[in-house]
């Protein structure tokens, strides 16, 4: 039990420090007009690692992506050009 | 010579033109050729995961069967989605089929879906977003996110608005639903499951419909943090018996954040996430009286947490140890102090994995539960039933055997 709450102490430990560094590292200002690779590379790891490009058909992103937009309440726009940048990298 | 010039010239117009129109025809045959396979406007994609995996506990070892998991999506236009999703397990010797989920979602506006059928609730993240087993960094699920021990719904019937917009520096996404809502256990089977909530229902009984819904904030204009609040509530007893107007409110705080660490050339990924289930006061049959006249009562309110870290060295140069991710959960569940299903449950998971692609993992882990000792319960008697197992549904303690520690290795593929 003892040593059960001492990893629940650490665990909470990285948990805090990792907030700190990513409010740290955040751009700070207005959301600044964003291409469709890195709108990839920040969304598409937030919930599993992030999906090739190459592992689907232009077709089959537009489902996929859709797909996402609704789990992943995706803004509009970031779908629209995150499936523009699949569909051209694939 | 001139007439030689002009016969040749001739010769060549000719023999061009003939060439040309050969690749005309060619071109017209290619033509043809693509727009038999032009994918159309209405699609449909199969895809899915499966996983399975031997695990060992102290005293016994076995391979387990896993699942195989069909999702079918039907695009019918830019706006109609359909999303299915079967669950195909071994279980005792036989082949049991779920229903995860079967919904329609239609894009309203830029900023609105509608949903409707059963679906993944978005209370909190591991239901809806963590637990298929390619995503789930861990073999198992954490204590009280298991089907045998939940605090808290993961899928249900019913009508949902959803979404996600820009709000200032970064997002917001928000989902408002109603559904059947969970059913009360009222004990007149088995007098030490009064007051345990059912989750996975088809039919509702009562008139009375479960409201809920989270907001997720992404404050960060990279996306790299959300953090989600979720409720629900609603009534839970059947409409014809003295538990009419028992409900239960229930509360669920996320947190999720994925972060490249430059200087260790990796990736974290942390998600965390509180529930908290409260059934109004009633009164169930006492289990300690054969008779079955007796009544009790209790604080009928439940807990369960996790947090989970992920480390990746995605960055590094070397080929193996870039596919290698150590992980690490702690999660906690204490239901309902006093009743006879009370405990109070800790759990430590930790292991690596090995990426063989995005979506395709083996994943070696050792887990120690630990449960309190009986007399830190109430009045109920405190006995850890089977329903408060470990982690997995396969995991020690799962089938009413004592929980223990046990080490997995699973393989997972998402498709
Ligand atoms: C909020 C979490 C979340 C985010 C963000 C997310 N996904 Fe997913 N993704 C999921 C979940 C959950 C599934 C599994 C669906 C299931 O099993 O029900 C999934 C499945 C997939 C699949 C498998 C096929 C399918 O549709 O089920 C693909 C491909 C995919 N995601 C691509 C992406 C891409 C591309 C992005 C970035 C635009 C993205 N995902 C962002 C949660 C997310």
């Amino acid at each position: 039990m003892k040593a059960l709450k001492i990893s629940g102490s650490i665990l909470g430990l990285i948990f805090g420090i990792s907030l700190l560094t990513a409010a740290g590292c955040a751009t700070k200002g207005v959301q600044p007009e964003k291409l469709g690779a890195q709108l990839w590379g920040e969304n598409c790891v937030r919930c599993h690692n992030a999906p090739n490009p190459q592992a689907f058909s232009d077709a089959q992103w537009e489902t996929a992506t859709m797909h996402m937009r609704v789990r992943a309440s995706l803004t509009a726009d970031e779908t629209e050009k995150i499936v523009a940048f699949l569909k051209m990298a694939n | 010579m001139k007439n030689m010039a002009v016969i040749c010239t001739c010769i060549l117009l000719f023999l061009g033109g003939g060439l040309f129109a050969q690749e005309e025809n060619e071109l017209t045959e290619i033509t043809t050729r693509l727009n038999e396979l032009k994918p159309g406007k209405s699609r449909f994609m199969m895809r899915g995961y499966a996983h399975s995996g031997l695990e060992i506990y102290e005293n016994s070892s076995s391979f387990v069967g896993g699942s195989f998991n069909p999702i079918f999506l039907w695009q019918q236009s830019e706006r109609l989605l359909f999303e299915g999703e079967l669950e195909v397990e071994l279980e005792d010797g036989q082949t049991v089929v779920g229903l995860e989920y079967a919904n329609i979602s239609y894009i309203l506006s830029k900023a609105a879906i509608l949903r409707v059928g059963r679906f993944l609730l978005p209370f909190g993240i591991f239901g809806d977003r963590l637990h298929p087993r390619w995503i789930n960094r861990l073999p198992t699920n954490p204590l009280g996110f298991t089907h045998d021990a939940q605090v808290g719904p993961t899928t249900d019937m019913g009508v949902e608005l959803r979404g996600g917009m820009p709000m200032g520096t970064g997002k917001i996404n928000y989902s408002l639903y109603i559904v059947n809502g969970p059913t009360l256990n009222e004990g007149m089977v088995d007098a030490e499951e009064g007051g345990q909530l059912h989750y996975a229902n088809y039919n509702d009984n009562n008139k009375n419909k479960a409201v809920g819904g989270r907001l997720g904030i992404l404050p960060l204009n990279n996306s790299s943090v959300e953090i989600g609040f979720s409720g629900q509530r609603g009534k839970v007893g059947d409409t014809d018996s003295e538990y009419a107007d028992v409900s239960a409110t229930m509360l669920a705080v996320d947190f999720s954040m994925v972060k490249n660490l430059t200087a260790l050339n990796s990736v974290l990924d942390v998600k965390a996430q509180w529930n908290q289930v409260s059934v109004s006061d009633a009164s169930y049959i006492s289990p300690e009286d054969p008779t079955g006249t007796t009544e009790y009562t209790f604080e009928n309110k439940s807990n369960a947490w996790f947090a989970r870290a992920a480390l990746k060295p995605a960055y590094v140069d070397n080929a193996v140890l870039k596919n290698i991710e150590f992980t690490g959960r702690y999660s906690r569940m204490t239901l309902a102090e006093g009743a006879a299903w009370a405990t109070d449950q800790t759990q430590i998971t930790f292991g690596f994995n090995y990426w063989l692609d995005w979506r395709t993992v083996i994943k070696f882990a050792y887990q120690i539960n630990d449960t309190a000792a009986e007399s830190d319960h109430g009045e109920g008697g405190g006995r850890t039933t089977g329903l408060t197992g470990g982690g997995a549904e396969e995991a020690a303690g799962g089938h009413g055997e004592p929980s223990g520690n046990a080490f997995f290795v699973h393989w997972s593929i998402g498709f």
